[in-house]
């Protein structure tokens, strides 16, 4: 009896780890059963007045957890930074030959733009910008991405306006420490600033701030 | 007993298999999701098809009803309920509105309401870029307004919020399980 049932717990723990992107999608995935596509139509069904986004959308401060600081009065200055933006996710697909392709731009997420909002005016690569809010888009190539900082706001993320672009910053890309499901983007700090961690696949790119 | 048991620690194996992954930030379990009114600006705008100026968007988490009974339940009546998940909800308004009379100059807010059966207390709350309601303070309240809920067709799974044109502005459409509320934003 003491066997099998190792056995079994055996095999499912095996089963649990080896199918790290399964599990991953239950873990992340409102706790639900099910390929996230699935419970996101499931849902969509059943929400007549604002279907759940496939590609759920986040918000990164800097300082990192902002809101949580505040809330826990470890901090009373004003926020520095924060993005807003959807996550889309890989399912299966390859990033570079699926999804992305090497000189088109990219709106670094999903459905609406993503956002910048700056605070306090900020320095990239040596370029002043004003505080205020900003959308980001990218056009990756296989080393570099260029990270376009955009006027045209509260607009959906395709097709971006490059007439409206402020300013263009090409930033290495480098292997990242492990793959990334969900695109990720989050401000880590530096002894200037931050940089605003972009990751997704296998790859991430960091776009540095100066405050 | 002895299959309790096994089943047990593969569930805490599970766990901690998954514990081990969470090196990544995760995505949150109560999505965040986005509205504007005029509804769908940012598909009008890229589409040169705005059919009036931009006025407001709310920004809100959408935490899921998961068989849970919801309002009187998990929200409990008569407290300040956070009206999301995670970050405070937020309400920007692109220009100034009025809410029950009150005026509310354009910028950034934070929504919370109280939730009774039959009615609901909106507030609009000037300490923005913070979370949940637990530091809810009522000395920064920018305006409050009642109004009379009413009750879905069918249970709505995860909280909703949608914007619509109104005589005389925009109302702010709140719903979640079997109740919605409609409040309304005037120019």
């Amino acid at each position: 009896m003491k066997i099998p049932a190792l056995l079994l717990l055996g095999s499912l723990f095996f089963l649990s780890c080896n199918n790290k992107k399964e599990s991953n999608s239950i873990n992340v995935n409102k706790g639900t059963k099910g390929d996230s596509s699935a419970t996101a139509k499931a849902k969509n069904s059943v929400n007549a007045y604002a279907p759940v986004d496939v590609s759920p959308m986040d918000i990164s401060y800097f300082p990192a957890d902002y809101p949580i600081l505040k809330m826990s009065d470890s901090i009373t200055t004003p926020p520095l930074a924060r993005v807003v933006y959807s996550r889309p996710h890989l399912q299966g697909r390859n990033l570079f030959q699926d999804v992305l392709k090497y000189g088109e731009p990219w709106r670094l997420g999903a459905n609406e733009a993503t956002e910048l909002d700056l605070y306090q005016d900020a320095t990239i690569q040596g370029k002043k910008i004003k505080a205020g809010r900003y959308i980001l888009y990218c056009v990756p190539q296989q080393d570099t991405w260029t990270i376009a900082l955009n006027s045209n706001i509260d607009s959906w993320g395709l097709h971006p306006d490059v007439s409206k672009d402020i300013a263009r910053f090409t930033i290495p890309v480098s292997q990242a420490g492990s793959s990334f499901e969900f695109f990720t983007m989050i401000f880590q700090q530096t002894k200037t600033g931050a940089d605003l961690l972009m990751a997704w696949g296998d790859i991430e790119t960091r776009l540095p701030l100066s405050f | 007993m002895k299959k309790a048991i096994g089943l047990l620690s593969f569930f805490q194996l599970f766990f901690i298999c998954l514990l081990a992954q969470t090196t990544l930030p995760p995505v949150d379990k109560s999505p965040m999701d986005m509205c504007y009114y005029p509804a769908n600006y940012p598909v009008q705008k890229i589409n040169d098809k705005i059919t009036e100026p931009l006025a407001a968007r709310v920004i809100y988490s959408r935490p899921q009803k998961a068989g849970r009974p919801i309002f009187g339940g998990l929200v409990k009546y008569g407290e300040v309920w956070r009206m999301g998940a995670n970050e405070a909800t937020e309400i920007e308004f692109y220009k100034n509105v009025r809410l029950g009379g009150k005026k509310i100059n354009k910028g950034r807010y934070t929504l919370y309401a109280i939730v009774n059966e039959n009615t609901w207390t909106l507030i609009v709350n000037k300490e923005t870029d913070t979370w949940g309601s637990f530091k809810y303070d009522a000395k920064k309240d920018v305006a409050r307004q009642e109004v009379t809920v009413q009750k879905t067709n069918a249970p709505i799974e995860s909280l909703a919020m949608a914007f619509e044109k109104s005589a005389t502005g925009f109302n702010l459409i709140i719903a979640w399980d079997n109740i919605k509320a409609s409040v309304p934003f005037t120019f």
